[in-house]
């Protein structure tokens, strides 16, 4: 049997490996996926505690922030292509037509 | 009362937006102008249904939903700004070639999230109406679909919102571990009971700081708003400096007020909020001097304002809040409306130097903005003037002193850009050619009821204080 | 760890032996198109893949949305029998409002091919 705590740390590694990967990687698609993988920790820890409690409704939290998660992809998705139709291009450094 | 009642004020708003989005695909290109209409009954009858709770409602579903009379102030600043929006987009959209119907169901949309989040004690649920309104919030930012800065607009609010609420996830899910629980009164009653809690538990509450403070804005988590709020369509950008804004602080209200008289170690909090606040009130008013674009000047006032309500908040004084928020909408969004104004077909006039000579051209229109901009400066005798009053004078009661001093600096540095752009308006030669659209009764009216509004709050607040006084009760007890 | 070791060896040598008997008792027969490296399926040193068309996108999009709503319907199957029919009304209202957006996209012409 793993140890519990053994999963809250790959979760803070999965989220902290998606905060370097949203500020060091450049383009969109990327940045998008590493959002998934903070979300997806969050959820790995919110199974771990439930599971430690023996309690159900940190899994049930699960299931709501999956569906949060698919509803993200679907509108960023949609609007990654847009940018792509307009610029040709999902470089972050492309999207600089605002300054100040 | 049956508890489904209680569902009403918020199933009203649903049912508009999805009947809205129906009609959308139903209703012939001409007949679309209607739909603004629509929007605005359900609007009305959804704000009728919360006067009606008023003195009935309380706790419904186990706290999830909870009606008490703060939150149905919110419900009906909330919906007071969506009428209004709703009014001043209604020829903009066709104005500016963004003529979707959809526009108005996803301003019902994102009202309803934003009435989930302030009307529940638990995190998840506050989680979700969260991700209710920013779903439809990206959606508005990114409208104008042959406008490259309104996708861009799009993008970045989409990344960093969904960054955010990445945080809060987590954050929750830190604060489940310690607590387990979602419940913001367990939550608390831990932070009350224990005294030395967890770095878990301490992590999972500042993740949640961080989460809000990229909703409301707060610098260092301000980077989106100045180009989110320059890109997205002008009454959208309103609505974003209002709305959301507003729901924000009500949920920290409802988080942070119990914490600070009870809590035993509430002194991480305060100093973290208390650094947030000065940032926020000095960086917000400073980059605003060097702004040349008006949209983006107002972007870094509302950052800037987000800062002195924050003081609200460590002032632990909950009717300044309300007060203040109740005069930020009006005087705000009076001020956008007055840009709106300024705009004519597929052209808007957002340059400070489009602004030189408007005053002599267009009184009214002049006449109303400066009104407006003196509010946000906060000149007597408008709203504005006692919104930052009543907050600085309940925190030095407080003892507050450094973080006031430090304030009325701050709105000291925002009269000057506040006054560039009266400047601009009334003693500027005009330098180019600015003609506008001038039929639009639905804005006028807008421009009238908020200047009735900063000045009405300037001058006689005292009604509205006392229902204020009756929504800040349930909080104290 | 002993048993973990025998499933390596017995996996090892039945892969060894089957791919033995391959080579001793089967034909030897070759032809041109058998020569040539396998590629899933595709022709060999084509250009690169052929795009799927754009148009595809918003059926993708759709599959994923309602792909994954439907999950609710995991955990209310569970407890219906505990709640009653007050559950089937639940489940009625929210199927109706996934129908609705359904409706929207249909009417809107995400499921046409060409517009």
């Amino acid at each position: 049997m793993i140890p519990l705590s053994y999963f809250i740390i790959l979760s803070l590694i999965l989220f902290v490996l998606g905060i370097i990967a949203f500020f060091v990687k450049k383009d969109l698609i990327t940045q998008f996926l590493s959002v998934e993988i903070m979300l997806n920790a969050a959820n790995l820890a919110f199974i771990t505690f439930s599971k430690s409690a023996s309690a159900l409704d940190g899994q049930i939290i699960v299931f709501f922030v999956i569906t949060v998660a698919a509803a993200e992809v679907a509108i960023g998705l949609a609007i990654i292509l847009l940018i792509y139709r307009q610029k040709k291009s999902i470089k972050t450094e492309d999207i600089k037509s605002m300054k100040g | 009362m049956n508890t489904y009642t209680a569902l009403y004020p918020i199933l009203t708003i649903v049912t508009g937006a999805l009947l809205i989005i129906l009609l959308e695909v139903f209703l012939k290109k001409e007949k679309k102008d209607y739909l603004g209409f629509i929007a605005v009954l359900f609007l009305l009858a959804s704000g009728a249904e919360c006067i009606k709770f008023w003195n009935k409602g309380f706790s419904y579903f186990e706290g999830t939903l909870l009606l008490d009379k703060f939150a149905l102030f919110f419900f009906l600043i909330m919906i007071l700004t969506v009428i209004f929006i709703t009014l001043i987009s209604l020829k903009y959209l066709s104005l500016q070639h963004t003529d979707h119907g959809e526009y108005y169901g996803l301003l019902l949309f994102a009202l309803s999230g934003m009435m989930i989040m302030v009307s529940s004690r638990d995190f998840l649920v506050i989680f979700l109406g969260l991700e209710v309104l920013s779903m439809a919030s990206y959606a508005l930012a990114g409208l104008k679909r042959d406008d490259e800065r309104s996708s861009e607009a799009a993008i970045k609010y989409f990344l960093l919102g969904s960054f955010a609420s990445a945080f809060l996830v987590f954050g929750i899910a830190l604060l489940y571990g310690a607590v387990f629980s979602t419940d913001i009164s367990t939550i608390m009653n831990f932070f009350h009971v224990e005294t030395n809690f967890s770095l878990m538990a301490l992590t999972g509450m500042a993740f949640i700081i961080i989460g809000f403070g990229f909703k409301i804005a707060v610098v260092p988590f301000h980077m989106w708003t100045p180009d989110v709020y320059q890109g997205s369509p002008t009454p959208v950008t309103a609505f974003f400096s209002v709305g959301p804004k507003a729901a924000g602080f009500a949920v920290l209200m409802r988080i942070f007020f119990p914490f600070w008289k009870e809590a035993v170690n509430s002194e991480i909090f305060f100093h973290i909020l208390w650094i947030l606040s000065v940032l926020t009130m000095v960086v917000g008013n400073l980059v605003a001097l060097r702004q040349k674009n008006v949209k983006r000047i107002l972007a870094y006032s509302s950052i800037a304002h987000a800062g002195y309500i924050l003081v609200a908040i460590l002032a632990g004084d909950n009717s300044g809040l309300l007060f203040y928020l109740t005069v930020y909408l009006f005087m705000n969004i009076g001020a956008f409306s007055a840009v709106i104004a300024l705009s004519r077909k597929g052209k808007e006039f957002l340059e400070l130097e489009d602004y030189s000579g408007i005053g002599f051209r267009y009184p009214w229109i002049g006449a109303t903005f400066t009104v407006f901009l003196f509010s946000l400066a906060g000149f007597p005798p408008t709203g504005g003037f006692l919104a930052k009053f009543y907050i600085f004078s309940s925190a030095v009661h407080k003892g507050l002193v450094p973080l006031v001093i430090i304030g009325v600096l701050a709105s000291l540095i925002s009269v000057f850009y506040y006054l560039r752009i009266v400047i601009y308006m009334y003693m500027r030669e005009p330098t180019r050619n600015v003609v506008i659209f001038s039929y639009n009764p639905a804005l006028f009216l807008v421009l009238f009821l908020c200047l009735y509004g900063v000045l009405m709050l300037g001058i006689f607040p005292g009604n509205i204080l006392l229902y204020i006084k009756q929504a800040v009760a349930p909080l104290a007890f | 760890m002993s048993e973990l070791f025998l499933v390596f060896l017995v996996t090892g040598v039945l892969g060894i032996i089957l791919v033995l008997i391959n080579k001793i008792l089967g034909p030897k027969k070759s032809n041109p198109t058998k020569n040539t490296p396998f590629e899933c399926g595709s022709p060999y040193l084509q250009d690169r893949i052929t795009p799927v068309p754009i148009k595809y996108y918003l059926v993708a999009f759709l599959f994923l949305l309602f792909d994954v709503e439907v999950v609710f319907l995991f955990p209310w199957a569970l407890v219906f029998k505990k709640i009653g029919s007050p559950a089937l009304i639940y489940m009625a209202v929210y199927i109706l409002i996934l129908a609705l957006g359904f409706i929207y996209a249909w009417k809107k012409g995400a499921f046409l091919w060409e517009k």
